[in-house]
């Protein structure tokens, strides 16, 4: 009988390695020119900090109104987050349901997301003036509150929840509502990660709808202040990638904390047939 | 509840963690921020320099504009008060006309408590 030989466990890990440092080059890039200010273009390039400082950052903070930025893009992605946690978990345990052209809502949904963003920014534009909260926290969150993807992560969670313990559930006399928070989310909670993750994401990095829902600099967000910063000190290299850090800090932190939920809640419900 | 299992929790002990370095860096900066920048003029062979003019140059986005000034005492010793910047150049003028260099100043915060580096006028 033969064996499969597999290449020693060193190899596998040193090519991980390389393949790493590859990926990770450009953050350090970035790190690096934060703490130095040194010229990007410089040739040629020097891989180790030359006297590095953190004074570039002590610059951001006073330069520009950062803290008022960080204060919009936080409660902006704490709305964001809050109502993806909550429509999508509606939506999500709608689909797990069987009713009337049903197939037909998945299908729309599914549609739906063929649809770039950038061609529904006019419409989009015209409910959030209606609804009368352009240049709000809340008409920059509106079209963030819930995203199909996510619905769809819900609905392959719920759907892994046997259908006995709901049935048990629903004959001990709990409600839909009592159902969805006592037994599907605590059952689901890679699902509720990645959802709050991705509409961590998404909402902290989201620039086209801010940029055209604000009006002032008071309800600028961190991308938007990103710009801004970059058209009033173009050769402040050094703050400009203190700034870049500042904005990524946030999310990277976030990711590394959840990773393990983020990639489970990815991935389960992608081997399903 | 288990109190242990929930403060090891990574999602509990990294915002902590970053809520007491932000709380102790305000309480640093609380403590640290009256605004003062002093320090003393020198000649080139190190003696005080007295009646000398120490100019603060403040950062706009492009270049440095003078912006405060303060004479030296009989110890070369000068004192700017209620400074609220956190970056700028400093420069010493004697009455005969000598100058030092530029003194480049980087803050940890605004208003912070600062001793300068001496300012050596007429060094060649």
């Amino acid at each position: 009988m033969s064996r499969v030989r597999r290449p020693p466990t060193w190899r596998r890990h040193a090519t991980m390695v390389v393949v790493c440092a590859l990926m990770l080059l450009p953050f350090y890039w970035v790190l690096k020119t934060s703490l130095t200010g040194e010229n990007i273009y410089a040739y040629p390039p020097r891989l180790l900090p030359e006297n590095p400082h953190l004074f570039n950052y002590v610059d951001v903070w006073y330069l520009i109104a950062f803290p008022r930025f960080v204060l919009n893009s936080v409660i902006v992605t704490a709305m964001a987050i809050c109502g993806n946690l909550l429509f999508n978990t509606a939506a999500g345990y709608a689909l797990t349901k069987d009713f009337p052209a049903k197939r037909w809502v998945v299908l729309l949904f599914l549609s739906c997301m063929l649809i770039p963003f950038q061609a529904t920014i006019i419409p989009a534009y015209l409910i959030t003036s209606w609804l009368g909260v352009l240049n709000t926290h809340l008409g920059i969150a509106l079209p963030l509150l819930s995203t199909i993807i996510c619905i769809f992560i819900f609905k392959a969670s719920f759907e892994a929840v046997p259908r006995s313990l709901i049935d048990a559930a629903r004959i001990d006399g709990l409600s839909e509502w009592r159902i969805v928070l006592r037994i599907m989310l605590p059952l689901s909670k890679p699902a509720i990660a990645t959802n709050v993750i991705l509409s961590f994401i998404w909402s902290w990095n989201a620039f086209l709808w801010p940029l055209i829902v604000t009006r002032t600099q008071e309800m600028a967000t961190l991308p938007l202040g990103l710009a801004r910063f970059l058209s009033v000190l173009e050769d402040t290299t050094g703050a400009l990638y203190a700034f870049v850090v500042m904005v990524l800090v946030p999310g990277i932190t976030i990711f590394l904390m959840a990773q393990k939920e983020f990639i489970r809640g990815l991935t389960s419900g992608a081997t399903k047939g | 509840m288990n109190w242990r299992a929930v403060l090891t929790h990574r999602f509990v002990y990294v915002p902590l963690a970053a809520a007491v370095l932000v709380g102790a860096w305000n309480l640093h900066v609380a403590a640290n921020a009256d605004g003062v920048i002093e320090g003393v003029v020198r000649d080139g062979a190190g003696r005080p320099v007295a009646d000398a003019d120490v100019i603060f140059f403040e950062r706009n986005f492009v270049n440095y504009q003078e912006k405060f000034r303060a004479r030296t005492d009989a110890a070369g010793a000068y004192r700017f008060e209620n400074m609220q910047v956190h970056v700028g150049q400093l420069e010493a003028r004697t009455p005969g006309g000598a100058r030092s260099q530029r003194l480049q100043l980087r803050l940890w915060f605004r208003a912070q408590h600062t001793r300068a580096d001496p300012l050596v006028v007429g060094a060649s």
